[in-house]
């Protein structure tokens, strides 16, 4: 068969190059991007351990406050010896939401992921910008060393909230080094993300392979292109926001200080909650897109099923994308916002719970009527769903603004945000471990070990961010060092430690993962089945496990959906229920719809 | 087996006992106490939302449920991408959501914020209103009552701290500013917040509708001791307050220092708000 001109000149458009073979130029300093996805997992999944431990300190703190932290507490908090004091507690919480957001959950999905997956799945021998991506995820290190080093200040890390509002982030209300390099990671990191941003937007548009229209892009793509998107415009409104702050800190400006402490006229507070919030309100999609997508191509592949009504959910994502910078209003219905502004906010806020439900609902049309196989991408799948669901339907509450009006700043909101961008992005970005761990390092993760850590991973998460929800719609606030100088809060005492010892027993949970995860990558044992899930897209079928350096030894030609699963017709000519979207069924057949 | 039956038994008296309690977080769960005029337009949005999504989500639990035990491995798959009746069964599902459920949300929402919690001007312009301002701060609530000539500012002014006492059966207004940072006026059992800034002034009103000490929480997080900014509020009888505020008064305009400029802050009234 000739080979199309259109691959010729793809083929041509990105050479084959030699593998480096030196240490720093392979493991280290690497611009293969199955390196580079590597190497952001592994910071990823370093932080998530660290954001995790400071979680259990956080309950500890709530289960029994003034108490010693038993077995690590001495190595935690050397200088009380183990009791969190107030002080230490405002570190922990700022720090704990600081590390999951920017340098946990968005490494693992956004940087492991979007570097992995885009060059496999659009069938591209590396990303648009190489070196670009290496230039991002040395940036995205420095910007964990800073958070790291924030730790060894004097007066200790920063402790103003992770959303660091003014004048609370100032020298008025937080002095010290750690906060100004708290401020400084997040304008670092800002600038790895648009970086990476840049390089995923542009290889999708640019090197998809032939015949790999937007019709045929897995939803994993979709869920990622969307991301990087939104990444690159409002990830650097942040920047700017945080480089204003740090200038507040550092040089006497007083961009956002107002009061008693605005001794030259001063700023504006809210101002930087407006700019916080324009990146932070996409932020949350920024985090749950690429979970959505992934969820989404795993409900129809162990459905055995194509995805229900396609179209649809890819555009659900594009309209959650362009709707989710006109929210970001309902996070300050309080401050005192004109109330024509919040009834606006207020009907784009119901607004975009409409196509999140396509979202979900398509995601039940799809395994419904399926072949449903319980394997583990497919158990942390559904599981995403129930805990989304949860998240989805917990913020139709805080979306209107009268029932924010009590509900805003509780532990409702914790909750509600817990499940989403926790429990959803987390769990999402679990299934996609389980899935593609075979494509990453040639091995499926152990099944047993596995089906541990999904139940103490979900039951875990649910008991948890169920027990913030009941506390918070019983009126405890967000953030108290000893919620019990409350009268009313001394009855939630009860709850308080249950969800504490739930989440103590989730956190152990997790140490099936980290077994299974070293057990399997330093086992002799070498299954290197080509295609373990039996699905059609490229990476599984178009290239080898663990790929080579250059991905594809031919650039393929696509030919249908990503999603063709138990087609008649190809049953009955390959007696098989999936076929390769690059794949050519034999001449004379009708072929696969594509 | 003895042990077993003993953590059976207390997990029973535990459920029985929550159920007999009436649902307030001093019993260990639910809302607090309402104790204002106005709370129950929240308290019957939360409801709503709560029935509304609970049946949403047992729905959709069930169907996927159903479909985990009946379409399993044997079950064979039909190689569908989507028809015209099962993407208008998704679509039909939306808008009796959308409809049924965010459409009634809004426009309840709507209603009460115009008619009852925004509308501030006229809860301010009621006879009989009280006005008072609060000066929040690291770490504790000072308001500030105009006294008997109604002016803020001047010698007759009551000032507390932590300890705000009002009339029932009467329109509160408050407006809010902070010195320092952002801190948030939170009062639970009235159903209400807002964030008292620094260079600002926000406001709130309400009215109560029993008797009793209720607590003043701060819920935007505010350094340190921001768990210790907690204020009481009083809720009298209208003799017992006026009674309270002429005595105070009084004492007020004994103890006036006209050269402390550090305790002659306030405002003057805003009105349009």
């Amino acid at each position: 068969m000739a080979v199309p001109a259109e691959v010729l000149i793809a083929e041509q458009a990105q050479p084959i190059h030699q593998e480096p073979t030196s240490f720093w130029r392979k493991y280290v300093f690497s611009i293969d991007h199955k390196m580079i996805a590597k190497q952001f997992l592994w910071s990823g999944c370093i932080f998530l351990l660290l954001g995790g431990v400071l979680a259990m300190m956080i309950r500890w703190q709530w289960a029994f406050p003034y108490r010693k932290i038993p077995l690590v507490g001495e190595l935690l908090l050397p200088r009380s010896g183990g009791i969190i004091g107030p002080a230490d507690y405002q570190q922990v919480f700022t720090t704990h939401g600081l590390i999951m957001i920017f340098f946990a959950v968005t490494p693992v999905l956004i940087g492991a992921f979007g570097n992995f997956l885009i060059p496999l799945q659009i069938g591209a021998r590396d990303m648009a910008f190489p070196k670009l991506n290496m230039y991002s995820y040395w940036s995205f290190f420095l910007s964990q060393l800073l958070v790291l080093a924030s730790f060894f200040a004097s007066l200790g890390s920063g402790g103003a909230g992770w959303t660091t509002y003014p004048p609370l982030s100032t020298n008025v209300g937080t002095p010290g080094a750690g906060q100004s390099l708290l401020v400084l990671a997040i304008f670092v990191t800002g600038v790895s993300s648009t970086m990476g941003a840049i390089n995923y937007v542009t290889t999708v548009i640019r090197l998809r392979a032939p015949g790999m229209t937007y019709r045929r892009l897995p939803l994993t793509m979709w869920g990622l292109w969307l991301t990087a998107i939104l990444n690159a415009l409002f990830v650097p409104v942040l920047g700017a926001a945080g480089l204003l702050l740090l200038f507040d800190r550092q040089f006497g400006t007083q961009f956002f200080v107002a009061g008693a402490s605005a001794v030259r006229g001063g700023g504006d507070p809210i101002l930087f909650q407006h700019l916080f919030w324009i990146f932070g309100h996409p932020e949350v999609y920024i985090m749950i897109l690429p979970a959505w997508g992934i969820v989404g191509d795993v409900v129809s592949f162990f459905a055995r099923k194509p995805h229900h009504w396609y179209k649809g959910s890819a555009g659900a994502m594009i309209a959650v994308t362009v709707l989710s910078a006109m929210v970001y209003g309902h996070h300050m219905y309080v401050t005192g916002m004109s109330p024509l502004l919040g009834q606006g906010f207020m009907v784009f806020t119901l607004a975009i719970s409409l196509p999140s439900m396509i979202i979900v609902l398509n995601w039940l049309w799809t395994i419904w009527k399926g072949s449903i196989r319980l394997e583990l991408p497919m158990l942390f799948a559904l599981a995403t769903m129930i805990l989304f669901g949860i998240g989805g339907l917990t913020g139709l509450f805080l979306g209107d603004i009268s029932m924010d009006l009590y509900l805003h700043d509780t532990m409702f909101v914790v909750g509600h945000f817990h499940f989403t961008m926790a429990a959803g992005s987390i769990v999402g970005a679990m299934t996609g471990i389980y899935f593609w761990f075979p494509k990453m390092f040639g091995k499926k993760l152990d099944t047993r070990l596995g089906q541990i850590h999904f139940w103490f991973t979900f039951l875990g998460l649910l008991a948890v961010f169920l027990g913030q929800l009941a506390t918070g719609y019983a009126g405890q606030q967000r953030r108290l060092f000893d919620p019990y100088q409350y009268t009313f809060i001394q009855g939630l005492h009860g709850l308080n430690l249950a969800t504490s010892i739930a989440a103590f027993i989730l956190f152990l949970g997790q140490l099936a993962f980290v077994v299974n995860f070293f057990k399997t990558i330093f086992s002799k044992e070498k299954d290197r089945e080509q295609n373990p899930w039996q699905v059609g897209t490229l990476e599984w079928t178009a290239c080898s496990s663990p790929p080579a350096y250059h991905n594809f030894d031919h650039i393929p030609q696509v030919l249908r959906g990503p999603h063709e699963l138990s087609d008649p017709e190809v049953m009955k000519v390959l007696d098989r229920d999936w076929v390769g979207q690059a794949e050519p069924l034999p001449q004379g057949t009708a072929g696969a719809r594509a | 087996m003895s042990r077993l039956r003993a953590l059976v038994a207390s997990v029973l008296v535990l459920v029985a006992r929550l159920a007999v309690a009436a649902p307030l977080p001093e019993a260990g769960y639910g809302l607090p106490r309402d104790v204002s005029r106005d709370g129950h337009h929240v308290d019957a949005l939360i409801h709503f939302t709560m029935a509304a999504a609970t049946v949403i989500f047992v729905i959709v639990l069930a169907a996927m449920l159903w479909a985990i035990v009946r379409h399993g491995r044997s079950h064979q798959a039909v190689p569908e991408h989507g028809s015209r009746a099962t993407v208008g069964l998704l679509v039909a599902t939306l808008v009796v959501i959308g409809v049924a459920v965010d459409g009634s949300m809004l426009v309840k929402t709507l209603i009460d914020m115009n008619e009852v919690f925004w509308n501030f001007e006229s809860a301010d312009r009621q006879p009989g209103a009280i006005r008072i301002e609060i000066n929040a701060h690291q770490w504790a609530w000072t308001a500030r009552y105009p006294g008997p000539d109604g002016i803020f500012g001047t010698a007759d002014d009551v000032v507390t701290t932590n300890d705000i006492r009002i009339p029932l059966d009467r329109p509160i207004v408050l407006q809010l500013a902070s010195t320092d940072v952002i801190h948030s006026f939170y009062l639970p059992n009235f159903r209400v917040k807002r964030d008292a800034m620094p260079g600002m002034v926000n406001a709130l009103w309400f009215q109560a509708e029993k008797t009793g000490e209720y607590e003043i929480g701060c819920a935007q997080h505010c350094g340190p001791n921001h768990y210790k900014m907690r204020g009481v509020l009083t809720v009298l009888k209208p003799d017992e307050y006026d009674r309270w505020i002429t005595d105070m008064a009084a004492d007020a305009r004994r103890a006036y220092d006209a050269g402390d400029k550090e305790a002659h802050w306030a405002w003057e009234w805003r009105r349009n708000m």
